[in-house]
């Protein structure tokens, strides 16, 4: 252990001190990369949104203007009632079988009427 | 009937060497005692494991091979052949090494920390600590209990490199307390790995009233804001530069660092699914087994019972005291100069102190305790992930102290 000879009390004391600090300053430095490393991606995040919402409201402009808004809807008006209702011509109603049940059956529930003869 | 007389002598003399080459003859030796005092606490340890779920997966082999190193006669591991920081390869080469001296290898050349931290990395998300970087800060705080339990070993009279590896147990990370102690002090393997694992499985016992002392009701009532979404790129970019900032700064810490952010960047890539499940799963396994064995193998008598563990466990709590105290006041310190709305509860700075996930589960226990409302575990993560790589920079310092 004669490595450690010289080593008293001031030189242990600075090297915890030092060593702790030394922690912090590689600490700070991350959280610099990394705060940069976050601007820039929550830039591009954000820059995607604006062009997204830059695109969304250049379609709003264009038909903001409430005449043409107005042409287009009556334009469209006119079109659909020209067109005449088409049936499809498809049937429907299926012929639906069921299997006999004396339970539900009404030949068997109501009183039937007595024969004449 | 003098071959007979002879053969006789010979039975009775074979008896004789058999009685005494046996264990139970070691115990009636002198200082045989010891043996039985070890194999008493390696069953302590094995119930602790066992019963109260003290870390399991760690305490349970380091109890075990805790138990086979004090077993007299068995001759499973001899410190001797790694006296003075040396590998005795004569020795191997000759045979007489046991399995638990081929095991301490991979401990000796450092080799099952690192194994574990690619798994440990594989595990984590450092997701939150992106997304909140300031975390750093907190987990740089509780590595106070480093450096206050490494003036303690000294005042204690413990030699400087011992005095480092005494206070890496304030990191609470296990294999990076097994990496130093395996350069800096070998000596002091056994116990200092036993304070660690024993004490991370304290980390609910030893932080909560040191939290509540130091923090108001009000203080523990902070809610935080919710953390911004990391992209992936952010986090397949995060290993890298971690890896890259922190070997050149601490050349030292390259080999832990490094391989926390190998097995990090496997999970993150997506590329790589195969090898991250290995690492997390059969990998990490194997070398916990290897690791706890070979670990509580170097507990033997002569190495373990002396004041020296004595004053490593008390010293171990002060190191997680510290490490705790010092996460929590700077949390506080930081909320002087954050403005309203943008405060941190000083409950996570206490998960600054590694041991995850257990630190980070305390601090949303108690920040529960204090407002049902308020969920703290994923701020919290970012301080006690920020730890693992504060504790591997504060090991690389110190190896580059004393080593």
């Amino acid at each position: 252990m004669d490595k450690f000879a010289n080593v008293g009390w001031p030189e242990m004391l600075l090297m915890a001190l030092i060593g702790f600090v030394l922690v912090f300053v590689v600490l700070v430095l991350l959280i610099y990369i990394m705060k940069a490393m976050g601007w820039v991606f929550t830039r591009q995040k954000k820059a995607a949104k604006v062009a997204e919402k830059g695109a969304a409201a250049d379609v709003h402009d264009a038909i903001s203007d409430q005449e043409i808004a107005a042409a287009i809807i009556t334009a469209l008006k006119l079109y659909k009632s020209n067109l005449h209702d088409r049936e499809s011509e498809m049937l429907t109603i299926n012929r639906i079988t069921r299997a006999y049940s004396p339970w539900n059956s009404k030949i068997h529930g109501l009183t039937q009427v007595p024969e004449r003869k | 009937m003098i071959t007979l007389l002879q053969s006789d002598n010979f039975i009775l003399d074979s008896l004789v060497k058999f009685v005494q080459m046996s264990g139970f003859m070691a115990f009636f030796a002198d200082g045989g005692w010891k043996f039985i005092i070890m194999i008493a606490i390696a069953c302590l340890l094995l119930y602790l494991a066992i019963k109260k779920q003290f870390e399991p997966l760690l305490l349970l082999p380091i109890a075990f091979g805790m138990l086979l190193t004090n077993l007299p006669g068995a001759g499973m591991f001899h410190s001797e052949f790694f006296a003075g920081g040396h590998v005795d390869w004569a020795q191997f080469a000759a045979g007489k090494a046991g399995l638990l001296d081929v095991l301490y290898l991979g401990v000796k050349l450092g080799v099952y920390p690192c194994l574990i931290f690619v798994g440990v990395g594989a595990m984590t998300d450092f997701g939150p600590l992106i997304a909140n970087p300031k975390s750093f800060l907190l987990g740089a705080a509780a590595q106070l209990g480093i450096f206050a339990t490494f003036i303690g070993a000294y005042a204690l009279g413990f030699e400087p490199n011992q005095c480092g590896s005494i206070g890496i147990i304030g990191g609470a990370d296990g294999p990076t307390s097994i990496f130093l102690t395996a350069k800096l002090a070998p000596e002091l393997l056994g116990p200092i790995a036993i304070a660690a694992y024993s004490y991370m499985a304290l980390v609910p016992v030893i932080q909560p009233p040191i939290m509540r002392a130091l923090t108001t009701e009000k203080e523990r009532k902070i809610k935080m804001s919710q953390l911004r979404q990391v992209s992936k790129t952010e986090k397949i970019l995060f290993p890298i530069i971690i890896t890259v900032i922190i070997s050149l700064f601490l050349p030292d810490a390259a080999p832990l660092v490094g391989c926390l952010m190998l097995g990090n960047l496997m999970k993150e890539c997506g590329v790589v699914d195969r090898l991250s499940k290995t690492v997390q799963n059969e990998l990490m396994n194997i070398v916990v087994i290897f690791l706890g064995i070979s670990v509580g193998a170097t507990a033997t008598a002569d190495s373990f019972l002396n004041t020296q563990t004595l004053f490593i466990l008390c010293l171990g709590i002060l190191a997680f005291s510290g490490g705790t105290a010092g996460g929590v006041l700077l949390a506080k310190v930081m909320n002087l100069f954050a403005k309203e709305g943008n405060k941190i509860n000083p409950l996570i700075g206490s998960a600054g102190v590694s041991a995850v996930p257990m630190a980070a589960r305390v601090s949303q226990v108690e920040g529960q305790k204090a407002d049902p409302s308020n969920f703290l575990l994923m701020h919290a993560m970012g301080p006690n992930v920020a730890g693992v790589v504060g504790s591997a920079v504060a090991a690389g310092i110190l190896l580059a102290f004393f080593g």
